[in-house]
Order: structure tokens, then sequence, then C-alpha cells
């Protein structure tokens, strides 16, 4: 058998789910990934879609100097960013009452 | 494993249903998926790879679901006391009508790549004979292992492939594979008993002698652009076809049936 790599493989559970990584698989080319996919990860019914990725093909990001930089950057998380008082505020001057929560 | 469910077959002896016919078709049918569903589960644990012995686990899982299926129609027609698991476990190895092309043991990955592949496109071409069949029961079951077939097929397309493309150890291997099995390779189109009956019911579309000529044809495009063998549309011992297994099938029964035998007639 020609040298295998790793593939990585997403799922989708149902019509209109996100696809989410389930794992990876290790094959030789892309029609071996495709049906170990499909006997890891839809061989019990439980997929209804899936995505296979050569490994190799993914852009992967992980330079902290893009993702961690060492400076605070707390200013660009609303966490400290209070919007209760300013949306009653701006209720009471439009008169609008608040809206109820969606049914479901 | 999920247990497919078997259709309610109407009473065989208010249709005139050749029932004789049938029950040696069934047989044949499940006696085939089974052993080769057994056979080939010996690779779980020791496949090539990891990612290929949990396919060729769960393949092999997928026709003993096949042959629970036929068992469970073969009893619901003969009806009385019969028993899927009876039929399955109960019968002296002389009893069974699998194909001598699954008398060849799983030998090594070649072997197993080279029994499955003529024991799949020959089970596609006789499946394709019963679909859209008279007698509803088995068509019905038939649609849906046509379904799952689909996906064995092109399993073992992608290793014949790989096996005949690799020079060397792999392609001798494969080579050696099917000239082994090869005066077999037919037999899974022996003739059955009665089977004229089973044409003239609507319920086979063709006699198996024809089928193995459709089968033949089917295969000998891939084979001769790989370079391999094409085997006989007529089996060497086309008599002894599905009888007569010898010692690898005595050995084969007496794994499957050793739990069974263990302590016969318990509740498992």
């Amino acid at each position: 058998m020609s040298t295998l790599e790793p593939w990585d493989v997403f799922r989708q559970e149902k019509d209109g789910d996100p696809m989410r990584h389930g794992g990876s698989v290790m094959a030789p080319d892309a029609e071996l990934a495709v049906h170990y996919a499909r006997e890891l990860f839809g061989r019990r019914q439980e997929s209804v879609r899936l995505w296979v990725v050569r490994r190799a093909d993914v852009l992967d990001l992980d330079d902290p100097d893009l993702l961690q930089p060492p400076l605070d950057r707390s200013f660009k998380k609303p966490g400290g960013y209070v919007m209760r008082d300013k949306l009653a505020a701006a209720r009471r001057a439009s008169g609008q009452p608040k809206p109820r929560a969606r049914p479901g | 494993m999920t247990p497919t469910p078997v259709p309610t077959p109407t009473p065989a002896s208010a249709t005139g249903l050749p029932v004789d016919a049938l029950d040696a078709l069934l047989r044949s049918m499940a006696d085939d998926e089974f052993v080769i569903g057994f056979s080939d589960s010996e690779w779980t644990g020791i496949a090539p790879i990891l990612e290929e012995d949990i396919a060729m686990s769960s393949l092999s899982q997928d026709e003993l679901g096949h042959a629970a299926a036929l068992y469970g129609l073969l009893a619901e027609l003969l009806g009385g006391d019969a028993d899927a698991d009876a039929l399955a476990y109960d019968r002296e190895p002389d009893q069974y009508r699998h194909a001598r092309l699954l008398d060849h043991g799983r030998g090594d990955w070649a072997m197993t790549i080279a029994r499955r592949y003529l024991y799949e496109t020959a089970d596609a071409v006789r499946l394709a004979a019963l679909t859209g069949g008279s007698w509803a029961p088995l068509t019905g079951l038939v649609g849906k292992m046509v379904r799952e077939e689909r996906y064995h097929a092109m399993h073992i397309g992608a290793w014949l492939e790989r096996l005949a493309a690799a020079r060397g150890e792999p392609r001798d291997r494969l080579e050696t594979a099917l000239a082994a099995v090869a005066p077999d390779a037919a037999t899974v189109f022996a003739a059955l008993e009665g089977e004229a009956d089973l044409v003239q019911a609507g319920i086979l579309a063709a006699p198996m002698a024809e089928l193995a000529e459709r089968w033949q044809a089917a295969i000998s495009p891939t084979l001769s652009r790989l370079g391999l063998r094409i085997p006989s549309s007529t089996a060497a011992s086309a008599s002894r076809g599905r009888t007569d297994h010898g010692e690898p099938f005595a050995w084969l029964w007496s794994e499957f049936t050793m739990v069974r035998r263990s302590d016969p007639g318990a509740a498992w």
C-alpha cells in the first residue's frame, strides 16, 4: 500500500445541522479515505453527510503573533461593556416596549 | 448489528408458490452471505491497517445481516418450527449450500480480495435478476440488500484496482489467488433444483447458466483492462457447485457453531 496520510472528516448528524469535526482517518488516497470515513463515521447511520478533507490541504494558522498577541486586548471583548442601561434608556426615549422572547 | 426487518410472506401453501425451488434459492443465497460474512470477519483485529480492519469487519457484518434476513424469510416460507438461528447453526457441514468458491479460505489479503471481488460481482448479477420479481417478500428484501451491496462493490473494486496496479508482490499474490479460485468462480451460478419453476413463476429473471454469462460479461472489461485472468462462466465441477465442501469448510463450520454447540437448546 502506498504511503498513508491523514484525512479529516466532518459530519452532519441531520439535515440543517452544522458540519462538525468528527475525527480523522489514515488513507493512501481520496477514494479509500471516503470509504474509511463512511465506515468510521457513517456505518451506524449516524451521519447524513460527510466532508472528507486532506489534512495537507487545510490552511493551518497557529502563529501566536496573529492569534495570541501579547498586549492587552480586553477592550475588544464585549464582557466589560454593559448594554442594559443604555438599551433601557433608548426604549424609554422611543416609547417601544421590550420585545418578548421568541416562542420555542 | 440491527437486523433487517423481514417482510411477512403470504402463506406458501395458499398461493401455489414453487416452495421447494424457493427453498433452494433462499438457502443458497443465505448460506453464501453467511459463509463469506463469517469467513471475512476473521480479519477483525489483523487487517492491514486499522481503518481497513473496521471496514472489512463492517462489510462482514452487513453480509451476516443479509444472511439473517434471508434465513428469516426461509423460516417463514417453511413455517412450522423452522427458525433462522437453527437454519444458520444447527445443520451438519454437508447440508450447507453455499458456493464452492467460498470454500477457499480467506488466505492472505490478496485471496480475500480476489474471492470477494468474484463473489460480490456475481451476487450483484443474481440480485439484479431477482429485482422486480413476482414474490414481494423477496423483492422487498432484495431492494434493501442492493443498496448496501452498492457500497461493497465500490470497496472491493477499489482494492482490486490497487493490488493489480501495484507491481511486484501485491500483483503476484493477486494473480496467484485469482488462478486458485478460477475453477470455482462460477459456482455461485450452479444450477438450482427447480430453478425453471422460479423462472416460470417470474421470481427469477433467467436461469443460472444465463446469469453466469451476464456475470462474465460484466467483469470482463475491468479484468481485461487490468490484464487479469477472466474466469470461465462454467465451473470446473458444476455438479458439485454447492455441495461436497470438504475440509476447509468443516473447520470453518466447527468455528461458527462452537458456541451454539457448547450448550444445545440454550436461550441466548
